[in-house]
């Protein structure tokens, strides 16, 4: 209840704000726009080439369908789709062989579409051998020098036979004749302008087409790139394609070349959906249709035809798609505000100004001498973009590179830490292992050693004889060998303490004359128990040395044998340890009235516990013929302590 | 064979005790007195450098620890002075850390403390009639050693420096023979020897374990990885 009632008012609360945040980005956005429509009207004038008007010849007489009347240039004439009965304009000019030093020259800025001039009857030029000359998008100028031999001093006739093909009006800029050396700076100028620029444009796209290319061929999963890459292909070769002239027979190449511009600014706008991640919408592709509809019927259709669908249908599906994409990027920009939507939109707003300029042009609303940028805007649209996308792309390709960084120093300080982690896990399995030893350490000393120790002193607190204090600091000596010696690392290899046990046993049977026989089956002795833990070595050392101790007092031997032996089992083989001696043995059970009797009791109660604890056998047989103890080892020695009773 | 005869003629023989515990001192003394020999005895170091003084003993018998020192210096030194004189240490316990430190200055074996007056005198006439003793524990330390330089050579094995490098197979052999505690008779059959060579092999193992001045215990150490210069 009190949530929905907190979340009512946060979201009414929310509206304005985001109405604010709106208008707080769009706002400037549209500013900045209105003064880049300013900027670039401006740029517009500027770029204006100035012409010689000296030598302008602008008063002609026209001569259009049987009808002569008087014009001054620039005039427009009528659409017509036919060759036949162009225009025929007669003008006139004057030429003073005193200027003749360089040659004369006709320059002619802008026409549409074709032009034919002749001087005194004697033609100079002919605009429709270059293609490129009747192109109506592109301001193509003309200059041809007249013949010195053509010119008559004082008054001369100039001829303009101007070819138009539809849809739009025929036009003839202002003609020039004058000095070659007055004319050709202008003629340059606007050749570098309206002939190199497009061209240089045009080659950029082409090579930003084929990286795009393969950008998207690499990356098939950001179509981005490949609708960017198609786009330029296309505008590439509407620039390079030469335009046919009619009537050439090739008109479905005309139907291709009119069709591009409309199916290039729809890609222009899939571009930019893409481009700022959106989904492309299903009606989106109505988008083509205008485009795909002049080129099929480019294809099927007469020359007319299409010409006239391509000024109904084509120009205005630029204009819209411009204006789709405009709109598009002040999405981008009020949702995203960062540089490459500022760029791009900005770019669109200028091709929209020169689309409208252009519009304006054709509509002759605006007396702009017939010359249209949208071209030219447009191809710089397409290379700022395109160095976009590159820019991008070099920018991710960083991120990759920083991101990899970023990975390499975390796995370094991810290692660190699972090394500092087992370095602490180690030192607690170490110190767990010490603490054990320890404890192991003490128990043994408590066995052997501290028994021993606390015998001596109750022996010599009694005053007794020194004989037993001497047996027993032996034995407490001997105890602390063993556990000093069952410390060392034997590697598994009972043998290595068995090999001590018998030089300490021989030296305790010596003083009573008693030979140790020291029997090893093989050379290798017993298996190998890599599990063997030091405290096995003392059980079953503790057992050898009772067995030894039972035969010297008790058993009275003369001979003590250790037999080393090791049997196959079922499993794999294992060890077996005898000590036999030849005393006179003594009885198992029963009679336990002799203190000897008892103590001999207990030592063997001992035996059997400590072999029990290390899974081990023991075996003891007793006559009067001598003892025999037969330990057989287990094939693995526990890991835990079994402290069976 | 001269070897008894050595034994018999145990009259000439000098002995130089160094022990500073008085009942251990006596006890060992009486213990060589009895079986013979001529022994001196010093509580400290610098008597041991002056019994020294005065001539070369044929036998050294010393402690480790002892009042104003370490036996080790005294053993170094002799070895030096007297190429001749065989030594022993004397161990309570026999345990590898002190026997090895002093077999790397020159000596050949020990002698435990509590050993049975037979066993005393047994060894010493051993030990002058060329055998060096080793025992069971001493040559599993040297072989384990051995195991360990061959598997990890970066980190030192715990324990006192052992150069274990010079030490030629058959002589690993027999070491490992006496660690298992066999017999020089039964270690001889296993590698096809003669029972008389065995003693000749051992006295060559306590000489390559010896490491002869200082600064050859360092060029060792270096060798072995165990300093970093």
């Amino acid at each position: 209840m009190s949530e929905i009632a907190a979340k009512a008012p946060t979201k009414a609360a929310l509206k304005p704000a985001r109405r604010r945040l709106l208008a707080s980005r769009l706002v400037p956005y549209l500013l900045l726009q209105a003064l880049i429509v300013i900027v670039t009207i401006l740029g517009i004038r500027l770029l204006q080439p100035n012409d010689p008007e000296d030598f302008a010849v602008s008063d002609f007489s026209a001569r259009e369908d049987d009808l002569t009347r008087p014009v001054t240039l620039p005039h427009f004439t009528s659409s017509r789709y036919s060759l036949a009965d162009p225009p025929f304009y007669i003008g006139a000019f004057a030429f003073r062989s005193g200027d003749a030093a360089s040659g004369w020259s006709v320059f002619l800025p802008r026409f549409s579409n074709a032009v034919e001039v002749a001087v005194n009857g004697v033609v100079v030029l002919d605009s429709r051998r270059d293609a490129n000359a009747n192109r109506p998008d592109r301001n193509t100028p003309q200059i041809a020098a007249i013949p010195a031999s053509l010119l008559r001093e004082g008054g001369n006739e100039i001829t303009v036979r101007l070819f138009v093909w539809g849809p739009l009006k025929g036009f003839l800029d202002t003609v020039y004749v004058g000095p070659d050396i007055a004319l050709r700076p202008a003629y340059e100028t606007r050749t570098l302008l309206f002939v190199t620029l497009p061209v240089v444009f045009s080659a950029w796209q082409a090579i930003l087409a084929v990286i795009l290319a393969i950008m998207w061929l690499m990356r098939r999963h950001e179509p981005v790139y490949g609708v960017l890459a198609a786009a330029m292909v296309l505008g590439v070769v509407q620039a390079f394609a030469p335009p046919p002239v009619p009537p050439a027979a090739v008109s479905r190449l005309a139907a291709v070349l009119l069709a591009s511009a409309p199916i290039e600014s729809a890609l222009i706008v899939v571009f930019g959906v893409l481009f700022f991640g959106w989904r492309w919408p299903r009606y989106g592709t109505l988008l083509f249709v205008p485009g795909i509809l002049v080129f099929v019927v480019g294809l099927i259709g007469g020359p007319p035809l299409p010409r006239i669908l391509f000024l109904v249908l084509g120009i205005p599906t630029v204009g819209l798609c411009l204006f789709l994409m405009a709109c598009v990027t002040a999405t981008a920009v009020v949702r995203r505000q960062d540089a490459a939507s500022f760029t791009i939109g900005c770019a669109v707003t200028i091709v929209l100004v020169c689309w409208v300029q252009d519009m304006l042009t054709v509509l002759e609303i605006v007396s702009n001498d017939r010359i249209f940028v949208s071209r030219l805007s447009y191809s710089a649209m397409l290379v700022a973009i395109g160095a976009g996308l590159t820019w991008r792309f070099a920018r991710a390709l960083n991120q990759v590179d920083s991101f990899a960084g970023q990975l390499v120093t975390r796995v370094r300080e991810a290692e660190e830490r699972l090394k500092a982690s087992f370095a602490r896990e180690e030192e607690r399995a170490r110190a767990a292992a010490l603490a054990n030893e320890r404890t192991r350490l003490m128990r043994d000393l408590h066995d052997g050693l501290g028994g021993q120790l606390v015998s001596i002193v109750a022996l010599s607190e009694r005053g007794s004889a020194g004989a037993t204090i001497t047996d027993a600091a032996r034995a407490a000596l001997k105890d602390l060998r063993l556990v000093i010696d069952s410390m060392d690392d034997i590697g598994g290899d009972l043998m290595l303490a068995l090999g001590s046990w018998r030089e300490r046993a021989t030296a305790q049977l010596r003083p009573h004359d008693i030979a140790l026989d020291w029997r090893v089956a093989t050379p290798q002795g017993l298996p190998l128990h890599p599990e063997l833990r030091p405290w096995h070595v003392i059980q079953i050392v503790r057992i050898l040395d009772e067995a030894v101790t039972n035969a010297v007092k008790h058993a009275q031997a003369r001979h003590v044998a250790v037999t080393i032996e090791t049997h196959d089992g079922g499993l794999g083989s294992y060890g077996v340890i005898s000590v036999t001696d030849d005393g006179r043995g003594f009885a198992l059970a029963g009679h336990c009235e002799a203190a000897g009797a008892r103590q001999t009791a207990r030592g063997l109660r001992n035996m059997r516990s400590r072999a029990a604890r290390c899974g081990a056998a023991l075996d003891l047989s007793s006559d009067a013929s001598g003892t025999r103890v037969r330990l057989q080892l287990p094939q693995r020695f526990p890991d835990s302590d079994m402290a069976a009773g | 064979m001269i070897m008894t005869e050595q034994g018999e003629t145990g009259e000439a023989i000098t002995i130089l005790l160094v022990e500073d515990d008085a009942p251990t001192c006596w006890r060992l003394q009486d213990a060589l007195v009895k079986a013979g020999y001529e022994v001196r005895s010093a509580g400290t170091l610098a008597e041991a450098r002056q019994a020294l003084s005065v001539g070369a003993p044929r036998v050294l018998l010393t402690d480790l620890r002892l009042p104003d020192g370490h036996g080790v210096e005294l053993i170094r030194e002799t070895r030096q002075r007297f190429p001749d004189t065989e030594i022993m240490v004397i161990s309570a316990l026999g345990d590898e850390e002190s026997v090895i430190s002093a077999i790397t200055v020159g000596a050949t074996g020990y002698l435990l403390k509590d050993a049975f007056p037979t066993d005393i005198a047994t060894t010493v006439r051993d030990l002058v009639a060329g055998h060096s003793p080793i025992s069971a524990s001493i040559a599993r330390f040297i072989v384990r050693r051995t195991q360990g330089a061959a598997q990890n050579s970066a980190e030192p094995p715990p324990g006192p420096a052992l150069n274990t490098a010079k030490l030629t197979p058959r002589e690993i052999d027999i070491l490992w023979g006496i660690a298992k505690g066999f017999s020089y008779a039964e270690i001889a059959s296993h590698l096809g020897l003669s029972k008389q060579t065995v003693p000749g092999h051992i006295k060559n193992i306590y000489r390559k374990l010896e490491v002869h001045t200082r600064s050859e215990a360092v060029f060792e150490a270096v060798q072995q990885g165990l300093i970093k210069l």
